[in-house]
């Protein structure tokens, strides 16, 4: 029996079962989900290091339908599953303030579900069906408020995903269309690299995938959505969601599907660039914490886009540790932004000021996950910034490497606005009475700023062997992917 | 065990612990970390003593200790010791007792590692920690104030260490190796060329040099003044210095343009900073932009790039370090004392803290250049290192030269105007009572004083001997015709003839006249004072110099405030795009679409 379809099986099998169970007993729906996602945590870092296909139904491939299950998948894996698991134990308190935890639990675990699923899917259409679980899943969960602002921001991102969505699906058809096949190992084989249906199809997952990782002229419905939904589902959105169906996907459909060429290679660096420096631009501006966190999530996936745009082992490795990084350090900053919402009930950095004071868990983990991302070391961001810019240098990028540069001095400054407005300086009167975090909340939050510190091991040679060496290298072997999959299955 | 690993790992370890001790064990506190800092600096006296050493660690990363890095390492450990010292006085009842302690060990051990590191990525490790631990330290300082100097000063220092980066990588890729010491990059092209000004930029920030200076007056008008004295008026200087020296000696040679642009911003960090302190009303304020202004000479002697020059720019940055973190130690007697150290409301303060008035007084002779004290045997050095280098030919040393002698006499005029005002003129009555100097705190001051005269009357025999030639190959730097001892002596016994007709002088009564000041006949009211504040407004008010002094108000020359404008600019601009509207977002999704189909379509597959 392999492990390989469980990622998938029991949050779905959850997402149904809790609400069935926890009617009567309240808690039941916390401990159910909180297992459910630290079973899955656990299995993820069990998985380390495998590569496997799982054929279902035994059906051979391409005929039959395969999950995959290699490095990059892996590095995937475990990313979403901590992150969830640490979203769950925050919202245990957290969502109080909100009626239907059940049906939040339930909403929440088909989204680990669809995002396990398309990290492990082999077969176009699948990852195209669970891409679609996860994202349905969080147009419910960001307007899960039912506010106003909620549910505006959760129609645009509904209409904009549905666009992206339709893309993808009409790339799947052309694929289909013109190779004949859904499994994406039997698509790589087969397809004609010069006709202009490829262009056509090429294009068609770039817009759509490019829209779910919300990359610069794609991007504009994040900095709504994301500030809109719960800030456990907010961290889940930036950290997770928006890696796993935006760039996992396309990534894995340059790399290994279309194999990388100079011309795909340059419009990664050029969109990476842009929507690095275009949202750090956007970011600095702000004054409502969450959008600018928001935007921040634009301006690093330009980085993650920019360090694969390199295409060099180098570039590659930067970039995959940036994407898990960034997970870490995106998630536990908007774990912060909820703690003070949920103390203070706003998200202007001009009603704060001094919370660390009061609330000194929140703020040092804050403090951790804001000199993270601007790269200060010795914190995870440092190490991957620092990878991508040595990267940009190696290959002779030297525009881009400056760039990156910049960008990070922009992320430090931005981020030293959120300190000084919302954590240090005075303490306003209205907050005098304000107090720390229930525990759980302190606890989640806690571990993933020592992640934040501890995190920059993972590039020690032995350790990097274990989860960073391998994806890099199966990103690397390109178009092998397919025989891969094919000889396995 | 490996020796460095231990003395950077120290500090950090039991700066981290002391966490565990409740904060109301205030004793506790400073014994510790005292004693950590006594152990660290013992620890690099011995490492300085057995030099050079090079240790591998796995990975290929090196320590090393030479004489350089040794010279900054012992500053280092040095004055956190007496940082700590003077602030079992100063931080006794301040709220975040303990975490000034914390974190003044953890920039102790960055400094550490930071100094000793061989890797240019360790160095950048250790190097961006810095930032953050000023970051912190600023914060103790508490308000808004504090909290927007923090912010700026992090902006500037953690900005150029990104670009830091950068450079590293074009070095390494030059160079093929991580390694700092044994590099010898030729500036050739213009890539090493920015890598080595994005080298210099990092020194820069962090030692104060323009245009990167404009945090130190920030920081020190809302830190704590023993976080100013330490921090950027001592440490980041040796450590600024340091990486400007490492990277002009050990990582680049450097061509005519690399020269010609240390030397500009020598100068103009001279005469620009010590204009601006002229004018300053705040004791910490006018100290910090001396703070800048003295940077700039050693800027210069670096920039000469021969050994008289480098040693005079080394040694000016450990005098610089000595009587800098005095001034700003005595200024921070005053402000416990009296609860303000704004220049217009201080006077007559020779009474009350005497010994604090010594130790002002022989360090702010010493950073005005006047023999025998340190500070004149290191600008001596460097205006000779600017006259051999003239030897060479050129025209444009006449102009260096100028900059620097004219700096020392404006230096000199701005400390006679802050001597008068806080320790001389009369003033209205304070409103507590004068009580006793703290013990710790004069002890602290007194040690830096007397260095200032050690190290200046002994200067062949001393430090030169023993810390600034070994770095430049161990023979003596030639001094010109200028003899610190011979000197030191004469100075000495004309002062002590002075004291002594003087002392005999006044048995006799009515021999000195005192009288009340005359204003053209007028009587002065016994309420009003000099105070000394106004002394250079004639110059404020020329022409040309009156337009320049208003831009600087409005901080037209604040890199910082003016890439801030920009930069609000475009995202104004920006957010003006983002109107919220649904069709306009999926526009934009189409014009991507398009642009995608005309990449791809173009450019063959």
């Amino acid at each position: 029996m392999s492990i390989i379809p469980l990622f998938v099986a029991i949050p779905l099998a959850s997402a149904f079962l809790i609400p069935m169970f926890s009617k009567r007993i309240r808690v039941f729906s916390d401990i159910f989900a909180n297992v459910t996602t630290f079973i899955l945590c656990v299995m993820s870092l069990g998985v380390i290091g495998r590569n496997a296909v799982y054929t279902v139904g035994l059906w051979k491939p391409p005929v039959g339908i395969a999950m995959a299950l290699d490095g990059w998948s892996v590095l995937l894996l475990v990313t979403v599953n901590s992150i969830s698991f640490c979203a769950t134990v925050f919202s245990i308190k957290y969502m109080e303030q909100y009626t239907s935890k059940l049906r939040y639990y339930s909403l929440f675990l088909l989204m680990v579900a669809g995002m396990n699923g398309v990290v492990l899917s082999g077969d176009l259409f699948n990852l195209y069906v669970f891409l679609e679980i996860a994202s349905i899943a969080s147009y419910a969960l960001v307007g899960f408020g039912c506010q106003h602002d909620e549910l505006e921001a959760s129609f645009k991102y509904l209409v904009l995903g549905s666009v992206a969505s339709t893309f993808i699906l009409l790339g799947v058809a052309v694929g289909y269309s013109l190779t004949g096949t859904l499994n994406m190992a039997d698509i790589s084989a087969r397809l004609p690299h010069d006709s202009s249906t490829f262009i056509f199809m090429a294009s068609c997952f770039i817009l759509g995938f490019g829209l779910k990782a919300a990359l610069v002229p794609f991007h504009a419905w994040l900095p709504d959505a994301h500030p809109s939904a719960p800030a456990p589902i907010s961290a889940m959105l930036s950290g997770v969601l928006i890696k796993a169906i935006g760039v996992y996907a396309l990534i894995r459909l340059i790399f290994n599907i279309f194999g990388l060429t100079p011309v795909l290679s340059h419009i990664l660096l050029f969109f990476g660039t842009a929507s690095m420096v275009i949202g750090v631009f956007l970011a600095i501006g702000q004054w409502d914490m969450k959008r600018l966190f928001a935007y921040h999530s634009i301006s690093q996936i330009g980085y993650v886009m920019l360090g694969f745009g390199l295409a060099t082992p180098l570039g590659i490795l930067g970039a995959i540790f940036h994407l898990m990084n960034h997970a870490v350090f995106k998630g536990l900053l908007f774990l912060t932004a909820g703690s003070v919402e949920y103390n203070i009930h706003t998200r202007q950095l001009e009603e704060m000021g001094g919370l660390r004071e009061r609330m000194p868990v929140t703020g040092f983990t804050s403090l951790v996950a804001s000199m993270s991302i601007a790269g200060i070391p010795p914190l995870n961001g440092f190490w991957s910034k620092l990878i991508i810019i040595i990267a940009c240098v190696q290959s002779g990028h030297y525009i881009f490497g400056l760039w990156a540069a910049f960008v990070s001095l922009m992320t430090l400054a931005s981020f030293l606005k959120v300190q000084k407005f919302a954590f240090f300086g005075e303490l306003k009167e209205h907050n005098k009475g304000v107090r720390e975090v229930p525990v759980g909340m302190c606890l989640s939050m806690m571990i993933l700023a020592l992640l934040c510190v501890g995190m920059g091991l993972l590039l020690v040679p032995s350790v990097r062997a274990q989860l960073l060496d391998p994806a890099v290298a199966s990103l690397l072997r390109g178009t092998e992917y397919a025989a891969w999959i094919l000889s396995k299955g | 065990m490996n020796n460095i690993a231990l003395l950077t790992a120290f500090p950090f370890i039991i700066g981290t612990l002391l966490f565990l001790i409740p904060k109301r064990a205030r004793g506790l506190i400073e014994t510790v970390s005292g004693v950590t800092a006594l152990v660290a600096c013992l620890g690099s006296v011995r490492l300085f003593l057995v030099r050079p050493i090079e240790s591998t660690f796995a990975y290929g990363i090196s320590f090393v200790i030479d004489g350089l890095s040794g010279l900054a390492l012992l500053g280092v450990t040095f004055f956190t010791l007496i940082i700590i010292l003077y602030s079992i006085g100063f931080m006794r009842d301040h709220v975040y007792h303990r975490s000034f302690y914390v974190y003044v060990l953890w920039t102790l051990a960055a400094s550490i590692g930071a100094l000793a590191a061989n890797h240019m990525i360790v160095l950048a490790l250790f190097w961006g920690f810095l930032g953050l631990t000023l970051y912190l330290l600023i914060h103790i300082g508490g308000g808004s104030g504090a909290a927007a100097a923090a912010k700026k000063t992090f902006i500037i220092i953690g900005g150029s260490d990104a670009f830091l980066l950068f450079g590293m990588a074009i070095v390494w890729q030059a160079a093929g190796s991580w390694d700092l010491l044994g590099v010898k990059l030729p500036i050739t092209s213009g890539l090493t060329f920015w890598a080595f000004i994005f080298f210099v930029l990092a020194a820069f920030a962090k030692a104060g040099a323009m245009p990167l200076h404009t945090w130190i007056p920030d920081c020190a008008a809302s830190a704590p003044i023993a976080v100013t004295a330490y921090l950027p008026a001592a440490l980041d200087k040796l450590l600024g210095i340091y990486l400007l020296a490492r990277c002009c000696l050990d990582v680049f040679i450097l061509n005519e343009a690399a020269h010609l642009v240390l030397l500009i911003t020598g100068a103009v960090t001279i005469i620009a900073a010590v204009m601006m302190a002229l004018m300053q009303h705040d004791m910490k304020k006018l100290l910090s932009y001396h703070a800048v202004s003295q940077v700039g000479y050693m800027v210069l002697g670096i920039g000469t790039g021969n050994p008289v020059g480098i040693a005079g720019g080394l040694f000016h940055m450990l005098n610089h370090a000595i009587y800098k973190c005095t001034l700003f130690l005595s200024a921070g007697s005053v402000e416990k004392k009296t609860g303000t150290t704004d220049l217009d409301h201080l006077g007559g303060l020779i009474q009350i803290i005497p010994a604090t008035f010594v130790c002002a007084l022989i360090s702010s002779l010493s950073i005005s250049g006047i023999p025998p004290f340190n500070g004149f045997v290191s600008k001596w050095m460097v205006y000779q290192g600017i006259v051999e280098m003239g030897q060479r030919g050129g025209r444009l040393w006449v102009l260096w030269l100028m900059a620097a002698m004219f700096g020392s006499a404006l230096t000199l005029a701005s400390f006679i105007k802050l001597l008068h005002a806080a320790y001389c003129a009369r003033t209205t009555e304070y409103a507590e009572a004068p009580q006793r100097e703290h013990c710790a705190m004069v002890l602290a001051m007194g040690v830096l004083a007397a260095l200032c005269i050690v190290f200046g009357i002994f200067a062949k025999q001393l430090p030169l001997r023993f810390l600034i030639n070994p770095i430049l190959g161990g023979s003596d730097i030639y001094l010109g015709i200028w003899e610190p001892s011979q000197a030191g002596l004469y100075i000495g016994t004309g002062l002590l003839l002075g004291m002594f007709l003087y002392g005999a002088l006044s048995l006799k009564k009515g021999f000195f006249r005192t009288d009340r000041t005359y204003i053209g006949g007028e009587r002065l009211p016994e309420s009003s004072f000099i105070s000394g504040t106004d002394f250079y407004n004639t110059i404020k008010e020329i022409g040309v110099i009156q337009k320049i002094y208003r831009g600087a108000e409005k901080k037209y020359f604040d890199l910082y405030e003016q890439a801030k404008r920009t930069f609000s600019y475009m995202t104004e601009l920006l957010r003006q795009m983002h109107t919220g509207v649904l069709p306009t977002y999926l526009s934009w999704v189409v014009f991507g679409l398009i642009l995608l189909l005309w990449i791809l379509g173009k450019n063959t597959w």
